[in-house]
């Protein structure tokens, strides 16, 4: 008994017990949070798999052809990505040696569990959507994809039906349409009503919101993802804000942790219910850090996206 | 949204001015001396039109045009633009022509006087496309395999045959000898002005003399 008396330990004592277990098992995590960052990532297609909202898109920046030096430095630059908790990586048989860069990048780097590798068919690449399909998974150097998308509609209603064949089959597990500038809106609604599709890409971004009319509400209701292309508008939206010497607002900073212009166009994007995730472009290590940062919270609310579209409407 | 205005310069062209520069710098670091040779060729090529030996003259570019084709465009820009095969063909398509016009002597100027307008005209863009364009890059910063080259490259191999042209052919052939070179011209000033770079004045200004050139030799009589 005196024993157990003598060995009691005070509140003060258990206290500091209990704080020590806490952070002994809560700091590796948080270590390991602060090295891969906090990627905020949203559910999609119906389902309960996630997806991290900041992607990465391929268009012009990953069609390097066969030059080693810039294949090296693609391959930085999709590590960058990985390392920051990235996930989706969108390309097509359109962007010339994009598909081939990210075969020589995954092959450098192997291939991360987060991956969600996402292709188009676009008819004027040639061969039947099975080919195109099995020709880019060898161009890739990846056992299947994620998302096969109809790229911007043409020949839509074959490639489709070939593509939910392959679904059905087990050769892929998503698939979607795209468009881009706006275009085709009403025929791209008229699908989405129709067809059983997982994954719709638009354009969507601070200066070009009329996705938000007719197709991001559809897409809520229909439980179809959205994909966000052309985030900083081809890159003229960042440009632009440069030229200008536009000031980020304080404002931003406090409501959503704004840092920089890329936080303030992404986040206005990923914020928004119905879009799954944005897929900015880029060949710099620097700026893929700065897209990733901006996959973080906070997000802005309602009131601050309605105060952000203000501002740019105001430069 | 109408969708063709929806259309900018920029989304015809798949790749970065980046990725542009380093390809023309690996012709060079490619194909390094061979530049030497092609300058040669192209010296002498205008040297036999300037001496009346055209059929020679129109000759000697053919297997550069031939190079240039398979080398730069299917070789390598091929792999950044689907349209870069197609451009090789058109390529191979002229070097077939100047073959064809130099068997069969058609449509050739075989007397060309080097004080008319046309001739001087041609003569001036044949210099600048074997001498000042291979300068450009280096003066203005860039590194000796930025030069672009006569033979190896395709912009100065066609400012430098559309200047033979107006030194060497009259008439219709004229005008069907200059029309693969003025194409490329106008792709390539588009595609640089997409990538921001200066270089588009320049082939438009070619373009535009090259223009005024065909109209003036097609309209003045024949001495």
């Amino acid at each position: 008994m005196n024993y157990r008396i003598k060995h009691r330990i005070t509140r003060r004592q258990s206290l500091k017990l209990i704080g020590a277990t806490l952070a002994a098992v809560t700091l590796p995590t948080a270590s390991l949070l602060a090295d891969k960052g906090e990627m905020r990532q949203k559910a999609f297609a119906g389902t309960d798999k996630k997806l991290p909202v900041i992607g990465m898109g391929t268009w012009r920046t990953f069609n390097v052809g066969n030059d080693p030096q810039l294949l090296d430095a693609r391959t930085e630059v999709v590590k960058a990505f990985f390392d920051h908790g990235g996930g989706l990586i969108d390309s097509s048989p359109m962007y010339g040696s994009a598909p081939d860069v990210m075969g020589y990048a995954l092959q450098q780097l192997g291939t991360p569990e987060s991956l969600f590798a996402a292709e188009k068919v676009w008819s004027p690449a040639g061969g039947s959507t099975r080919e195109q399909v099995a020709e880019l998974k060898e161009r890739w150097k990846v056992e299947h994809f994620d998302l096969v998308q109809v790229h911007n509609l043409a020949d839509w209603r074959e490639h489709l039906a070939a593509l939910q064949e392959m679904k059905a089959e087990g050769n892929i597990r998503h698939v979607g349409i795209t468009t881009s500038h706006g275009r085709r809106h009403s025929e791209i609604e008229q699908i989405m009503t129709s067809e059983d599709i997982d994954f719709v890409q638009l354009t969507y971004n601070i200066t070009h919101r009329e996705a938000e009319n007719r197709l991001l509400p559809l897409a809520e209701e229909r439980g179809i993802g959205v994909i966000a292309n052309r985030p900083y508008d081809g890159g003229s939206l960042i440009k632009n804000l440069k030229r200008r010497d536009a000031p980020l607002p304080e404002w931003a900073n406090e409501e959503c942790g704004c840092t920089t212009w890329a936080d303030f166009l992404l986040k206005f994007i990923v914020s928004h219910p119905a879009i799954t995730c944005a897929i900015p472009a880029t060949t710099q290590v620097e700026h893929m850090r700065e897209n990733m940062r901006a996959g973080h919270s906070p997000m802005p609310s309602p009131d601050a996206r309605q105060r952000m579209t203000d501002y740019i409407g105001s430069l | 949204m109408n969708e063709w205005t929806s259309y900018q310069l920029q989304d015809f062209i798949p790749f970065t001015a980046e990725v542009y520069f380093r390809l023309l710098e690996r012709m060079g670091e490619t194909f390094w001396p061979l530049h030497l040779l092609t300058l040669a060729l192209g010296a002498a090529t205008l040297a036999l039109a300037l001496k009346h030996r055209t059929r020679l003259a129109c000759l000697l570019p053919a297997p550069l045009w031939a190079f240039v084709a398979v080398a730069f465009f299917i070789q390598r820009y091929a792999a950044l633009n689907w349209a870069g095969g197609y451009a090789g063909d058109t390529f191979i398509a002229q070097a077939v022509l100047l073959v064809v016009i130099a068997l069969t002597g058609w449509g050739m100027d075989k007397t060309p006087s080097r004080t008319s307008p046309p001739v001087v005209m041609g003569i001036a863009i044949a210099l600048f496309g074997l001498i000042l364009m291979p300068l450009m890059a280096p003066l203005s910063g860039g590194s000796w395999y930025q030069t672009e080259v006569f033979g190896i490259h395709a912009d100065p191999t066609a400012v430098t045959t559309l200047g033979l042209a107006l030194i060497m052919l009259r008439g219709f052939a004229l005008w069907i000898a200059a029309i693969i070179p003025a194409l490329w011209l106008v792709v390539s000033g588009l595609t640089l002005q997409a990538l921001d770079s200066t270089g588009s004045v320049v082939l438009f200004a070619v373009l535009a003399i090259t223009l005024v050139g065909l109209v003036w030799k097609s309209i003045k009589p024949k001495r």
